[in-house]
């Protein structure tokens, strides 16, 4: 999923504060999964904003959608936005940037940071496992990703400034390739380590689309 | 509100009618709708006349914002100067708007004073003034130009005769008519025609568009396959006809209430399955046509009836435990018979068709078809590979409105099949998962074949399409693992096509 953290809560405020009607709008999808921006941070955030302006000064609605990404579910706000001076997101940067484009005359301000894709350690402890690099490895790599874990996201490590099981940007933060190698031979298959993969072709890195097999057409009749 | 009896459900619907866009056809179909008993609300977003039946409630200078929901529950968004107001209905009624383009760059003339399209003429002949210049002096002569612009049609046609009689009886001017066909086929237009030749209306028949010149005069010349010589006219004024286009709040009428519109943008799209009344979303009705308001109305009673609905609990169901709302269902259903409610794709039994678009697409495996579930399409595939002997092993998933219908009766008629031929039979060519195609090649079938409908021919609007675009994935597929993609071959064919139906499974044997 798509980790995300809510921003300090002065650079909210300051974003809001010359506006009279804020609706904010949370995603029910994965910032709710890693409690940054579903339903119950939408009321908390108001709850925050309300005890901060004064309850006159600005007047906070409160909507969450399924999924701020698609845009059927964006919809379901088409009706509500319109009595309101400003928005405020607590989707990705994905979803604020559809919320944004749904809604281009109203100014959307985003509510949360970002972070990462990653995974799900335990309540509210997640942790970076993918940088969407558009080439994946990890057949090679023992299922441990170099180019998020390793400082210099290599595809053929180490580097030399492994040390000990650490990597030397950090004592606490392990060397990617050192676990790669102990995940490969712990499956007997060291070998592999030696097999030099090409370069990651970074240029892929601009804004990318992916339309999926058996839809091309479709997509094409929709003249999108 | 729904009870449950054996194999069937009642579902309550509301009765109430919404109609859009008014002009005579909106108005008639509004009055036939209520004369059937069921309460009617016609909207327009200009001024209404007021309509005659009592129970019809009239909102005038009124927009449908937005329509949700399905077939005996749409509930729609209606603004207006006082507000907005939330509405719900059982069906909804559309009447289309339609506007006129003028077809002078086909003659290849430019519209001036002296060439007008035939709404200018229609307005010239109600101007007192210019009336006045076709009695004066010599008169006029006017040409007017009718069918070699488009096919035109018995409305075009008689625009044309009535204003060439009224021309003709000025008095002291004279129309000409070039016309390809005269069509007459529609009441009274026959007596039009025979008035206004009775009268001096002179008509030409060329077999070749007419030729003009148009400089500081005008001159048309043809060739007169009646007195096989060039006819030469000199006109004061050409006429040009006009072709029938869609309004432009054609295609928002279709994109509020998600319906198709045809190539040219009229609603509803062609469909040979469905009543002309009829558009590809269940409950929304089309009243394009003076015949259209009786039609319009049974249709609507059929669905509305007394305000409940039996229909087939197992339709299209969808597990609530596999769904993830990707919306995929929603997006791809033909029938705009999908949306969501409590955290799940929700089909609804009223709208949906059975075609089995979204079991095929969903990518979680999550909605069954009546009757044709995975597993017992599974089962199908299975039992067809293996009750082969010798080979080539052909399994043909066969769409049951056309190829099905098409194969039994080549079997009845003895046409000479192979072997290993064996049909499965799908509601519809959009119902041939990815996965079944593959699942016969693993089974060991040597061919597969998918058989669908005609292009533009299928009962699910894009059935066929999507059946199609799976096929030509898959080929890409086998050629990558290595197999040949003509093992695989995707045909349309109809019911009446059984020996042609034949002719190309043995090929696809052959071929094998």
């Amino acid at each position: 999923m798509i980790v995300a953290e809510r921003k300090p809560f002065d650079e909210i405020k300051n974003m809001v504060s010359g506006y009279k009607k804020v609706l904010t709008v949370g995603c029910g999808t994965c910032v709710a999964v890693c409690l940054a921006g579903g339903s119950k941070e939408v009321e908390t955030l108001n709850a925050e904003l309300n005890l901060a302006f004064g309850k006159d000064k600005i007047e906070f609605g409160a909507e969450t959608v399924e999924r701020q990404c698609d845009m059927e579910f964006l919809e379901e706000l088409d009706s509500k936005v319109d009595e309101y001076d400003a928005l405020v997101s607590m989707a990705c940067g994905a979803g604020i940037q559809f919320l944004a484009e749904r809604f281009p005359n109203k100014p959307v301000f985003p509510a949360v940071n970002t972070s990462f894709i990653g995974v799900n350690l335990d309540v509210g402890w997640y942790e970076e496992k993918c940088r969407a690099c558009g080439t994946c490895v990890l057949g090679l790599t023992g299922g441990i990703c170099p180019v998020t874990m390793c400082a210099k996201s290599l595809f053929n490590g180490p580097c030399g400034g492994t040390n000990q099981k650490s990597c030397e940007i950090d004592k606490e933060q392990p060397c990617a390739w050192y676990k790669i190698h102990e995940r490969l031979a712990g499956q007997g298959r060291l070998d592999q380590i030696i097999e030099i993969s090409p370069p990651n072709d970074w240029s892929n890195q601009k804004p990318r689309k992916i339309i999926q097999p058996g839809y091309e057409e479709r997509v094409k009749a929709l003249g999108r | 509100m729904m009870a449950e009896t054996t194999n069937t459900i009642d579902v309550t619907i509301n009765k109430d009618v919404l109609v859009i866009g008014c002009g005579t056809q909106g108005l008639e179909a509004a009055e036939a709708v209520a004369a059937k008993g069921y309460k009617v609300v016609l909207v327009d977003d200009a001024d209404l006349p007021a309509p005659a039946a009592n129970a019809i409630e009239v909102m005038a200078n009124t927009k449908v914002e937005s329509l949700a929901g399905l077939a005996g529950d749409f509930r729609t968004c209606l603004a207006n100067g006082s507000g907005r107001s939330e509405r719900t209905f059982g069906a909804v009624v559309v009447a289309p708007r339609y506007g006129l383009a003028p077809l002078n760059e086909a003659y290849g003339l430019a519209l001036n004073d002296k060439v007008v399209t035939m709404t200018q003429m229609e307005a010239l002949l109600d101007d007192g003034a210019f009336k006045e210049t076709l009695v004066q002096g010599e008169g006029k002569s006017i040409a007017f130009l009718s069918g070699f612009g488009q096919e035109g049609d018995p409305a075009a046609t008689s625009r044309v005769l009535e204003a060439a009689l009224t021309v003709q009886q000025a008095g002291n001017s004279r129309a000409y008519v070039y016309a390809n066909n005269v069509k007459v086929g529609a009441r009274g237009l026959e007596r039009l025609f025979t008035q206004g030749r009775n009268e001096g209306v002179v008509c030409f028949k060329p077999l070749e568009k007419p030729a003009i010149e148009q400089g500081d005069t005008l001159k048309i010349v043809i060739n007169d396959p009646v007195v096989r010589e060039d006819v030469e006219l000199e006109p004061d004024y050409i006429v040009v006809e006009e072709a029938v286009v869609a309004g432009p709040e054609n295609l928002a009428f279709a994109e509020i209430l998600r319906i198709d519109t045809d190539l040219d943008g009229f609603i509803p799209s062609n469909n040979v399955h469905r009543f002309p009344a009829n558009s590809n979303r269940e409950g929304i009705f089309v009243a394009s046509q003076p015949a259209d308001a009786a039609n319009v109305a049974l249709r609507v009673a059929e669905l509305l009836d007394n305000g409940v609905r039996t229909v087939a609990k197992n339709a299209a169901v969808v597990d609530e435990n596999k769904c993830t709302i990707c919306l995929t269902c929603y997006r791809c259903c033909p029938h705009g018979a999908i949306f969501w409610e409590n955290g799940i794709a929700a089909i609804s039994p009223v709208a949906c068709q059975g075609c089995g678009i979204c079991a095929s697409e969903c990518p979680m495996d999550a909605i069954q078809i009546g009757d044709f579930t995975d597993e017992a399409l599974t089962a199908d595939i299975q039992e067809a590979v293996a009750s082969v002997s010798g080979t080539p092993s052909i399994v043909a998933f066969c769409c049951q409105n056309s190829a099905l219908e098409a194969g039994e009766a080549a079997k009845a008629f003895d046409a000479e099949l192979p072997q290993g031929f064996r049909m499965v039979q799908v509601p519809c060519a959009g119902k041939v998962d990815v996965e079944f195609i593959m699942k016969a090649f693993v089974e060991g079938a040597d061919g597969v074949m998918v058989a669908a409908c005609h292009e533009g021919n299928c009962k699910a609007e894009r059935g066929n399409t999507f059946a199609k675009w799976r096929v030509e994935e898959i080929q890409k597929r086998l050629e990558t693992i290595g197999l040949s993609k003509d093992r695989l071959i995707f045909t349309t064919i109809a019911s009446n096509m059984a020996e042609e139906f034949s002719m190309k499974v043995r090929m696809f044997a052959e071929q094998l």
